[in-house]
């Protein structure tokens, strides 16, 4: 188990490589539910699978970038949300037919898990090229967040007049 | 030859060379008095292109011209003005219903093409645009009432013991001097859904033509009881009467219409199908408006048209989702029961896709229409919100209209801030009422009041009658009783405050402060947030045959699904009001008419 490696420290590379496994298990749990899912929701999962693969392939960059390799070996603090962030990349809690309003309850869950992650890890980094990653990534789930809850507004409070 | 007079009459007239003149000569440059009727000018931001400028013109110096495209409320047209014909009355400024139109105290202008002296004011650039002096209509318009006839409505004491209609209708008094505000400019049509003819059928009215005006309501709409009490009347917000004043009560004109046409005679006037039977047969799922509508065009077509209703009576969300204060039974009733004349079977009871299948629908049918609205209510799913004391707005409101028992405890929180909301919290209110002698009823809504999805007069009527309104308030948690004999039940709604519910882009991004927690105390909670369709009826191949839009049905603009046999109608595909319904109704059954003529000639 993931929760059973964390100590006080680690480094950048494990910090981010956490990060990815977290959005490749998203992902790949997305995609085992397109097919669960009746067709009219299945865009919803489709989309979330996307976003969660376009993440893997940010972090994935972002480690090979020459930038960031100096720093791969930097040491972090490890985040206080880092225990509900682990637990959550493997942890999906949703039955086997979920309908819409649960995906979308499930994805904003976890997308504010991984918010406070990075949230807290930019804060745990001072000035330079590893604040400056976690501040965008940050922001990307702050983004993602709010597009989410958007969406939730529009489909879980509509109808009627 | 002429005589000696007129020979030297020309000569005489040098004569006054030498006196003074009594007109100057050379007025160029001389400035008229303040007041002066002079030249036009039009405030083009202003001005909605109503053309009352142009009616009223006496000499029909005015045209109205296109200058820019359609919107709603401004139809893209500009009074173009001939000063070949213009007397400087002043008759357009006066009537002009957004005091855009004025004219300025220049009155000199020269030019030797004809033709410059029409043109488009505030348009076509004049040096006297920006003149402060000329004549301007004092104060509001005067030609053309400002105020709307008030509606006579039961006091609040006398309605909230009871599900008696509120509004009385007008009077045939009231209705004539409300008819007369309306300018007949057409600009409502083209906000109205259902395109109806708004100011024939309000001419009408002041003619004293109800049988006219019935005929013209039938053109577009078959829902005028209905739509006359209950219309979201989007037209009235495009109303050339709402500047400077109140917009005409169009809503209210049009019930005043099917107020004043016995049923019987309703029947004669709209008649029965006037073609032989096609032969063709059309199944149509779900009574609401969308599927009454369409059954009521095809059957006028020929075609034999069933139309399958879950419940026990038609009529959809107009029966069971509108409360009978606003919308009487009876009045209902009057307009299925024309739609029911034209030949249309109306199988009540019979819910498709349990009693009947899609499969068995689609061969032994033409065609089918699908407009099975949304009935599933949704729910917060917010902690405690499962299990008894927990309910959904729109299954509590069908309960109510079908006579079923409904707990009425007394105090009652509803979680919501739309027309739903207020819908079931004054029917709860009303029950109440009769059952504890007073209200209990709290509304706690996410968004604050000057963002609020109810209509105004619904939040103000709902506060006359006692129901309270919280603002801005997250749900959390649905609190019950953890022990002592009341254990399980609900004691309330947990809720915090919102601080800001919508981001810089408009955007849903809900703000709270945790540290204002409240709890509001209820027996019983009710949802009344959203509503989804209950597409499982279509069962698991025909979903995944057909295509979906962002999880609904996709349909192309006629209404039409990917399965060219299946269309698709109302609150289900589009939404969100009956005149939506009543409009996708006309555009499916012309779409479907189409299909089977089409059918139809093939076969011969
Ligand atoms: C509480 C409430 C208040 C409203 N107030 C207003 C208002 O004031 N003004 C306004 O313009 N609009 C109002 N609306 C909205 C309006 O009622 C709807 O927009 C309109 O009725 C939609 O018409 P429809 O024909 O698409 O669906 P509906 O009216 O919902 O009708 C659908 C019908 O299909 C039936 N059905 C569903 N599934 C099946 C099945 N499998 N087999 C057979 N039958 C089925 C349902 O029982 C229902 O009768 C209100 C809605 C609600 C819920
Ligand atoms: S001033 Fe009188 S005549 Fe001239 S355009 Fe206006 S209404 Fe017509
Ligand atoms: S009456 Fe006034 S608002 Fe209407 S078209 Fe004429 S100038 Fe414009
Ligand atoms: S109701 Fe209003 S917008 Fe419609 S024709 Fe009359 S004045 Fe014009």
């Amino acid at each position: 188990m993931k929760t059973e490696k964390l100590s006080q420290m680690a480094t950048a590379e494990e910090v981010i490589e956490a990060v990815a496994e977290f959005s490749r298990e998203a992902h790949s749990f997305y995609t085992d539910l397109v097919p669960k899912v009746t067709k009219d929701i299945r865009y919803l999962v489709e989309d979330l699978a996307r976003a969660e693969l376009a993440h893997v392939r940010m972090l994935s960059d972002l480690m090979k970038s020459p930038d960031m390799r100096d720093h791969l070996k930097d040491a972090i603090r490890r985040p206080e949300a880092d225990r509900r962030f682990s637990d959550a990349v493997q942890a999906p809690e949703l039955g086997d037919k979920p309908d819409d309003q649960q995906v979308l309850q499930y994805a904003l869950a976890r997308e504010q898990v991984a918010l406070e992650e990075f949230s807290e890890l930019a804060a745990n980094t001072p000035p330079g090229l590893l604040h400056e990653v976690f501040s965008f990534l940050a922001n990307e789930e702050t983004r993602q967040k709010a597009d989410l809850e958007a969406l939730y507004y529009e489909i879980v409070h509509s109808g009627g007049v | 030859m002429g005589s000696l007079r007129d020979v030297l009459s020309p000569f005489t007239a040098w004569k006054h060379v030498i006196e003074t003149p009594v007109t100057i000569r050379n007025p160029i440059g001389r400035e008229a008095a303040d007041g002066y009727r002079g030249f036009h000018q039009n405030d083009i931001e202003k001005c909605i292109g109503c053309g009352s400028c142009e009616v009223i013109c006496q000499n029909a110096a005015i045209d109205m011209v296109p200058v820019s495209d359609p919107v709603d409320g401004d139809s893209g047209l500009r009074p173009k003005i001939d000063y070949g014909r213009c007397c400087w009355c002043a008759l357009c400024v006066d009537v002009c219903m957004t005091g855009s139109l004025t004219m300025s105290n220049e009155y000199t202008w020269v030019d030797t093409d004809p033709d410059a002296f029409r043109f488009i004011p505030g348009v076509d650039p004049k040096p006297w645009d920006d003149l402060e002096k000329g004549y301007r209509r004092e104060g509001g318009r005067v030609l053309t009432g400002a105020e709307r006839v008030e509606m006579g409505e039961l006091a609040p004491e006398a309605r909230i013991d009871n599900f008696d209609e509120i509004v009385a209708g007008y009077t045939r008094e009231q209705a004539m001097i409300e008819a007369d505000r309306c300018v007949e400019c057409g600009l409502c049509v083209a906000t109205c859904p259902a395109h109806m003819d708004i100011p024939d059928y309000i001419a009408a009215i002041r003619e004293g033509d109800y049988d006219l005006g019935l005929q013209i309501l039938y053109e577009t709409n078959p829902f005028s009881e209905v739509c006359g009490r209950v219309c979201t009347h989007k037209c009235e917000t495009a109303c050339a009467a709402r500047h400077e004043g109140d917009p005409i009560a169009i809503r209210w004109l049009k019930r005043h219409i099917v107020d004043n046409v016995s049923e019987d005679r309703r029947l004669e006037i709209v008649g029965t199908p006037q073609t032989l039977p096609t032969r063709r047969k059309v199944a149509i799922v779900g009574a609401g408006p969308a599927g009454l509508t369409a059954a009521y065009d095809l059957a006028r077509q020929g075609h034999a048209v069933t139309v399958y209703e879950a419940q026990d009576k038609p009529g959809g969300m107009m029966r069971f989702g509108i409360p009978e204060y606003r919308l009487p039974y009876a009045a209902l009733d009057r307009d299925i029961a024309v739609i029911a004349a034209q030949g249309v079977k109306i199988e009540t009871g019979v819910r498709i896709g349990h009693e009947i299948t899609m499969d068995r629908l689609r061969a032994e049918n033409d065609a089918v229409v699908l407009s099975i609205g949304l009935h599933i209510g949704r729910s917060t799913r917010i902690p405690g919100t499962e299990g008894g004391g927990v309910e959904t707005a729109i299954d509590l409101l069908r309960r109510i209209t079908a006579g079923e028992e409904v707990p009425v405890p007394k105090q009652v929180l509803v979680i919501g801030g739309g027309n739903v909301a207020m819908d079931i919290a004054r029917s709860m209110a009303r029950l109440q009422k009769v059952k504890h002698g007073a209200v209990g009823v709290t509304v706690t809504a996410l968004e604050d009041f000057a963002h609020f999805l109810a209509d105004r007069e619904e939040i103000e009527e709902s506060l006359e009658e006692g129901v309270e309104i919280i603002d801005a308030r997250g749900p959390q948690e649905v609190v019950r009783f953890k022990s002592g004999n009341r254990k399980g039940e609900v004691k309330g709604l947990r809720s915090w405050a919102v601080t800001s519910i919508f981001d810089d882009k408009g955007r849903f991004a809900p703000q709270y402060d945790q540290g204002d927690e409240r709890l509001h105390p209820a027996e019983m909670v009710v949802e009344a947030i959203g509503q989804a369709a209950d597409v499982s009826i279509l069962g698991e191949d025909l979903t995944e045959a057909l295509d979906w839009n962002r999880g609904r049905l996709a349909v192309d603009v006629a209404g039409r699904t990917s399965e060219p046999w299946l269309w698709a109608a109302g609150d289900a595909v589009h939404g969100p009001d009956v005149i939506t319904a009543v409009a996708d109704g006309h555009r499916v059954a012309a779409s479907v008419g189409a299909m089977l003529m089409a059918m139809g000639e093939v076969a011969r």
